[in-house]
């Protein structure tokens, strides 16, 4: 099992990378180099999240799965119960994104 | 359309309370060259812009100015949430707790409160894309004033994280006008308005 602030810091830097790329590639939408970097920085960043929503809390509504996310049970007001997982984890703007 | 995503682009985890870091950094938030004029700008600027590119790019670079906006007013609550009303006095954090305790609210550092006025959409394409270039320029500069000013290292790496961005979308946004440009009659690019006269300019 991945560490949370190890694994939320890979997610952090791996989706700086799509977001730079996005914007790269608005402005040179053809460029080969570009979109294989995009399609490689894209998958592993689904990975991850795919990957730190089973283990933690869901980062995006797409990664809610209320059978499988946050099988530590970190942070959570319901531990062992089924429940609406979108609500788990810190708030991003507590201190290190709630990593303590 | 949004989605959102619970994280900050880039982690902010401030260790000391400092009021008076916080009144300053605001300006990033509400004030003439911050993040919310910023997102707003280029937000309002796309649905008219002639180029389909240069529509996508702004709205890319709009929703990234968000969450910059939600990076400097964590910073700003994290400088805040546990002061007290003796360092509040001191930092000349005062005025500002009077209207608004700890809460969060965009103003500038000198305190004006944010304005619609502080960005435009003028509806033509050169002209707003010019206010794009020198907004990135004058956020850069605001951010360079920040980082010569405030010691702490976890304030200031985020803000020199915040100020590379200034200079990666001005590089986009000269991309963006350059494109603009090539499909205009170059012996006089202002001879009609490319969102307004739309019958005389061949774009997408």
């Amino acid at each position: 099992m991945a560490d949370r602030a190890t694994l939320l810091r890979q997610i952090d830097e791996i989706s700086f990378t799509v977001n730079d790329l996005t914007l790269y590639l608005d402005t040179h939408p053809t460029d080969t180099q570009a979109l294989n970097a995009f399609d490689l920085a894209m998958s592993e960043r689904k990975q991850l999240l795919e990957h730190y929503s089973r283990e933690y809390e869901p980062l995006t509504m797409n990664c809610v799965d209320t059978e499988n996310n946050n099988q530590t049970g970190r942070y959570s007001n319901y531990p062992g119960q089924k429940h609406f997982t979108w609500s788990d984890g810190p708030l991003p703007w507590d201190n290190q994104g709630g990593v303590m | 359309m949004w989605s959102y995503e619970k994280r900050l682009q880039y982690p902010v985890n401030i260790k000391k309370t400092c009021p008076k870091t916080a009144s300053l950094i605001i300006s990033q938030f509400g004030g003439p060259d911050g993040e919310l004029a910023a997102s707003m700008r280029y937000l309002s600027q796309r649905y008219t812009m002639p180029d389909k590119a240069v529509g996508g790019l702004l709205t890319d670079i709009g929703t990234e100015e968000l969450a910059h906006l939600e990076i400097i007013c964590a910073m700003i609550y994290q400088l805040t949430k546990n002061m007290t009303i003796e360092q509040a006095k001191e930092a000349g954090f005062d005025a500002y707790y009077i209207d608004h305790t700890a809460g969060i609210w965009p103003t500038a550092a000198a305190g004006i409160p944010f304005n619609a006025c502080e960005f435009q959409s003028k509806g033509d394409a050169i002209t707003d894309l010019h206010e794009d270039l020198a907004a990135e320029q004058k956020a850069r500069s605001t951010y360079d004033n920040l980082i010569r000013m405030i010691d702490d290292p976890d304030v200031r790496e985020p803000l020199k994280f915040l100020r590379q961005r200034e200079i990666v979308h001005f590089q986009r946004f000269g991309e963006a006008l350059e494109k603009i440009k090539a499909g205009l009659d170059e012996r006089n690019f202002y001879y009609f308005s490319p969102e307004f006269d739309k019958q005389f300019v061949p774009m997408a």
